[in-house]
């Protein structure tokens, strides 16, 4: 379902540098992100991976603003997003795949890809998105009337992604977009991401699976309570004894 | 220090006991009157607390089974001709059948859909009440009997008074027992998560019904009590402005507490007796301060001391309590291996065995043909990505979840379908993958609720030997003593458990599945969220258990942990079952390496495939 | 078969004013989630206001009905904005907040009109139609017409409006739908009016067909609920469904028992939803364990 060729150029744009430093989140008596700094380079892919628990998805939802949050800044490009609401985050460019997928279950494909671009006027170039969102998977082409939540979760999943897409983001977070996925869906979501990625769109994508963010990404970050653990590029990393020990199993 | 607390206690209950004496000395008989109908109200608010406080309940009908036994009450004395106390006797029964009936529908639905089902079954009761000749239509029955007793001129307002004050604290103190025993604590675990209640034992349907029962009886109590107070019953007494005005009352003065209930109760009453010339006024005085009360006082009034301190000591005003803040968790104590739990250890037959399992949720097919054997005394590792049915599987076991095709034997026996607190009975203990603790109840009642093995129908014994549960009780909070210092608790006992770090909320999940002395423990994700240092002690923890001769199963994303700590490990993709054996041979399986890793470079040099056992 | 018909007809009409208040409770439940007990005294304030500018300030029927509906509108934003800090965190605590709402509705319609009540002329004074022997009053087929208006214009307002699909977006995932830009509580402002003017409207329609007094606003507001829940909560076309069916229910109810015909219904309505949770058209779970 990757094989066609099509360009989808339009859907990304020129990325900008994320830079977060400080990110800190506080459950009752517990840190969940204690503390960090990380940046997203223009046109990079950056992955996040550590254990369930260690504050992978707390860091994603923070930086949107969903949760409660203290950072010193976080800055797109030149621009300061750090008390930018989560419900204008999109509109200066931060795309979210939540955990889990997170599709509007009852509304029809069409709508949820729609919704995605609820920020900017709906017109005639929304129509062209809508397009090139179903050339990057066709079985939601196909499933366009379909009610979402009807969808298998590979293609929830896509449509997440596609949804987020539909905003044009400067940059995507994905929030472990292989949870749930046999793994021949997960080894399309990652053809998809790469392709994606391959056509300059910046990303920070968090997962538990370290193979798929190795093969997306090029720099990866390893979460530990909270912590940034260790930093590296995701080829190093996934030579990394201690990582393919606790992360691989191996 | 506790001494002086249960000094202080008897010294205020003794105080409150002397006001209550003499309080009629003080009043005038209009007064007296208004004493009186505020213990009828109390005690109808005492009864909805118990159904929605306690037990989480939502319901409508309490001003029903108030107008049940009332209703009953006169028509006994005035048209079937019994005397006072016998029809009360019976007008009770009336309402405790009434209630059990109202409860039927909560067995199927919760929240608001049992709201609007128990006010309509209220509306119906009035409609019944307005229309019928046996209940004098409209104008309703007078000329009731009133009590009689030998020697006390009940007909006099200061005189029941007295009756009313016995009635009162006798139904108060019941219901404080119940809340503080077994019955109570399961009622406000159930309350706090139905799911959690019922694995860990907890008959839900049972204790719904119980629920209802109590408000009915406590209605029915008030609705006697008014009968023989008025001497005349009308159909507007029970309409649905009196029901929202007792809900008032129950979240004013604060629903989970039964003495705010009470005081609820006596402040509405008394308000609307000062604005009787202004209803309307009154009204919208109570209206408005039960929106403000659900906005920044959802305990009400019941709950204010406790903001109050816990505002204080946020100031700074007051010394930290030593829980939540600075005491660290104690070391855990191992179980001595010599006293196994479980005694059967060395039977061949498998402790679980699930045969073709399927579980699907409307076309989404979670579990697809699923085999899993397991053998007693084993510890078993259930690994797989995310999503792929691993929680599902375990929801199937503790049976949350029946399934859609399949079978499950433990120990040999058929347990298909079976509810959860059945199978908890049968000895299967579960901890849940984010955390289920019970969020109201502090920690050593999280425990407490789990040791705590009697049936719901053996609830009798409240009634007829309350000793006997009051002794049960006091030998549970030994035994809870035992496992909060067993699992280095003893600091947090008193602690809500949202209050306290993760790794001890964590490990408190795992001593009130221990506190089930089960013979299979399921764990999900137990290292979740646990620095190196805690899931080294996690580990201890698991081994010492097994050494009692507990069955564990651990679903963990920590692969280290699960390769050290696992005899055989199964893997679950896409809902079935890809591998199972060794630690050493699923790591090796290609299968293993393809479903986490992918098509990887890590996959080359494999041995040989192991036999798995891939399902269909 | 003409007494079965003339009961039917009957039964459909007055359905048809507890469909629009099931259609309130139902919108506001699907766009926010939120089971609102205020609604039905709602109505009743919507039946007074227009009910007061009808008789009192001799505006038009319709006119008076719109105005009415600006109103209890206005109603709507101050209870959501009160209730806003509960929102997507305690259902059953949101749920008695309006509960309180409605008492103080309740008295204060009691303070400005009395106790007492009133009654209001049709608007339609034309003879009834007669059709095959079966009387219909003109102003009930009115009042199913524009029962069937407003529930075409709230399906074309969900289905076809940009606002419409993200409202229903918020009530299914409200993180997401913020993550996309939508601003939740606006939505959840704007669904709370739209639900307020649908009970204005109910309460309007009401008016010439029953006596309008402060308490009429429990028994419509619980049978609505009723007829919404019956349909399947959250469903518009289920909330016409079950508002028509516990009108017909009432209506033969009334019919063979007379006086008995609330506690009819409301037995009648306990045992199918015991039977079927889900109502109708329902397809949510309802325990949200």
């Amino acid at each position: 379902m990757t094989t066609t060729a099509a360009t989808t150029a339009d859907l990304t744009t020129q990325g900008q540098a994320l830079t977060v430093t400080g990110l800190t989140v506080q459950y009752g008596g517990v840190r969940a992100v204690d503390g960090i700094d990380f940046t997203v380079e223009a046109g990079q892919a950056v992955g996040v991976i550590g254990s369930n628990g260690a504050g992978k998805t707390s860091t994603l939802k923070a930086l949107m603003g969903l949760i409660p949050r203290k950072l010193t800044s976080l800055q797109l490009g030149d621009k300061d997003l750090s008390r930018v609401k989560a419900r204008d985050m999109v509109r200066h460019g931060i795309g979210y795949v939540p955990e889990g997928r997170h599709v509007f279950a009852g509304l029809p494909v069409e709508k949820n890809l729609l919704l995605g671009a609820y920020a900017k006027p709906w017109n005639a170039h929304t129509r062209t998105a809508v397009d090139e969102v179903y050339e990057l998977f066709p079985v939601l082409g196909e499933m366009r009337h379909r009610l979402a939540g009807a969808l298998s979760g590979g293609q929830q999943q896509m449509l997440a992604i596609g949804r987020a897409l539909m905003a044009q983001p400067s940059v995507l977070l994905l929030d472990e977009p292989s949870m749930g996925l046999s793994p021949k869906l997960v080894g399309e979501i990652a053809r998809v991401l790469q392709r994606l990625s391959a056509q300059g769109l910046t990303m920070l994508l968090v997962e538990q699976n370290a193979k798929l963010t190795f093969d997306v990404t090029s720099t990866c970050l390893v979460m530990e309570n909270g912590k940034v653990a260790m930093t590296g590029t995701s080829t190093e990393l996934s030579h990394d004894s201690r990582v393919r020990q606790i992360y691989l199993g191996l | 220090m506790r001494t002086r607390a249960t000094a202080l206690r008897a010294g205020g209950l003794l105080i409150l006991a002397v006001i209550g004496w003499l309080l009629p000395y003080q009043l005038d008989s209009y007064s007296i009157h208004v004493v009186d109908v505020m213990i009828v109200f109390a005690l109808l608010a005492i009864g909805l607390g118990l159904a929605m406080g306690i037990a989480g309940q939502i319901n409508l009908a309490q001003v029903a089974f108030f107008g049940v036994a009332a209703y009953a009450t006169a028509i006994l004395t005035t048209k079937a001709g019994y005397g006072f106390w016998t029809s009360a006797i019976l007008a009770l029964a009336a309402a405790a059948a009434f209630g059990l009936v109202v409860g039927l529908p909560a067995l199927r639905i919760q929240s608001h859909y049992l709201g609007i089902v128990t006010l309509g079954l209220a509306l119906a009761f009035t409609n019944w009440a307005t229309n019928a000749t046996i209940t004098g239509g409209a104008e309703g029955i007078s000329g009731i009997a009133g009590p009689i007793l030998p020697g006390i001129d009940l007909s006099s307002e200061y005189l029941y008074y007295y009756l009313e004050l016995i009635v009162f604290a006798i139904a108060l103190a019941f219901g404080l027992f119940v809340v503080h025993t077994p019955l109570g604590r399961r009622m406000r675990a159930m309350r706090d998560d139905a799911l959690a209640a019922g694995a860990i034992g907890a008959e839900v349907p049972a204790l719904r019904m119980t629920a209802f029962l109590l408000a009915s009886v406590y209605g029915g109590l008030a609705g006697v009590l008014y009968a023989g107070l008025i001497r005349y019953v009308a159909p507007e007494t029970f309409s649905i402005a009196n029901m929202f005005f007792l809900l008032a009352m129950v979240i004013i003065g604060g629903r989970q507490s039964l003495v705010g209930c009470v005081v609820g109760a006596a402040g509405l009453t008394l308000v609307r007796e000062l604005l009787a010339d202004y209803p309307t006024y009154a009204q919208i005085a109570y209206g408005t301060v039960v929106v403000l009360t659900v906005v920044f006082a959802p305990t009400g009034l019941a709950g204010i001391p406790a903001r109050l301190r816990s505002t204080a000591s946020r100031l700074g005003w007051t010394r930290q309590p030593a829980a939540a803040g600075t005491a660290a968790l104690g070391p855990f104590e191992p179980y001595t291996a010599a006293q196994p739990v479980d005694s059967d250890t060395r039977r061949t037959e498998p402790i679980l065995a699930i045969d073709n399992i399927d579980m699907s949720f409307r076309g989404l097919q979670a579990l697809r043909g699923v085999q899993l054997t397991v053998a007693p005394g084993e510890i078993r590792g259930i690994v797989g990505p995310n999503g792929s049915g691993k929680t599902t599987l375990f929801n199937v076991i503790s049976g949350l979840y029946k399934p859609t095709g399949g079978t499950v034997h433990v120990s040999g026996r058929n347990l298909t379908g079976a509810s959860s607190h059945r199978l908890a009975r049968v000895g299967i203990a579960r901890t849940f993958q984010n955390l289920r603790l019970f969020g109201q109840l502090t920690v050593r009642d999280n425990i407490l609720v789990a040791l705590d093995d009697t049936r719901t129908y053996q609830a009798w014994r409240y009634l007829l030997w309350p000793f006997g549960i009051w002794r049960h009780d006091r030998n549970l909070r030994t035994a809870a003593d035992e496992i909060l210092t067993r699992y280095g608790l003893a600091a947090f006992g008193d602690a809500l458990p949202g209050a306290l770090p993760y790794g001890i909320q964590r490990r408190a999940e795992i001593a009130r599945a221990m506190a089930r002395r089960p013979r299979l423990l399921l764990l999900d994700e137990p290292a979740a969220g646990l620095n190196g240092e805690e899931t080294r002690q996690l580990s201890e923890i698991v081994r010492s258990i097994r050494a009692t001769g507990v069955t564990v199963i651990v679903i963990e994303h920590n692969m280290s942990l699960v390769m050290s700590l696992c005899e055989r490990i199964t893997v679950l993709a896409g809902g079935t079952v890809i591998a199972e054996g060794t630690p050493a041979e699923v790591a090796q399986a290609p299968q293993v390496i393809e479903a986490y890793l992918g098509d990887s470079d890590l996959s080359h040099d494999v041995p040989a495939p192991v036999p798995t056992e891939i399902a269909s | 078969m003409q007494i079965f018909f003339q009961t039917l007809i009957g039964g459909v009409s007055l359905g048809a004013v507890y469909a629009l208040v099931a259609l309130g409770f139902s919108l506001v439940y699907r766009t926010m989630g939120l089971v609102n007990f205020s609604h039905g005294n709602v109505v009743m304030i919507g039946a007074y206001m227009a009910s007061t500018f009808y008789l009192t300030a001799k505006l038009p029927f319709a006119l008076a009905t719109v105005i009415a509906m600006a109103v209890t509108g206005l109603i709507g934003v101050i209870i959501e904005r009160v209730l806003r800090p509960l929102e997507n965190k305690d259902f059953d605590l949101m749920l008695i907040g309006t509960i309180g709402f409605g008492i103080v509705l309740e008295a204060l319609a009691t303070l400005v009109w009395g106790a007492t009540g009133r009654a209001v002329p049709s608007p339609v004074p034309a003879a009834p139609l007669d059709l095959f022997g079966i009387k219909v009053r003109t102003y009930d087929l009115v009042v199913l017409a524009i029962a069937a208006a407003a529930t075409a214009l709230l399906m074309l307002f969900l289905q076809r409006t940009k606002r419409g699909a993200a409202m229903q977006a918020v009530a299914m995932d409200h993180e997401a739908a913020t993550a996309v830009g939508i601003h939740v509580g606006r939505s959840n402002a704007i669904a709370f009016v739209l639900g307020a003017a649908l009970a204005a409207l109910a309460g309007s329609l009401v008016g010439p067909l029953l006596y309008v007094s402060p308490t009429m606003g429990g028994t419509l507001g619980i049978k609505g609920f009723a007829g919404a829940i019956l349909g399947g909560f959250g469903s518009i076309p289920g909330a016409i469904a079950g508002g028509i069916a516990i009108g017909v229910l009432d209506s033969f109810a009334a019919g063979h028992f007379q006086g008995y015909s609330e506690l009819v219904t409301f037995l009648v309505f306990t045992i199918l939803i015991v039977i079927r949770p889900t109502g109708i058209f329902g397809e949510r779970t309802v325990n949200r364990a």
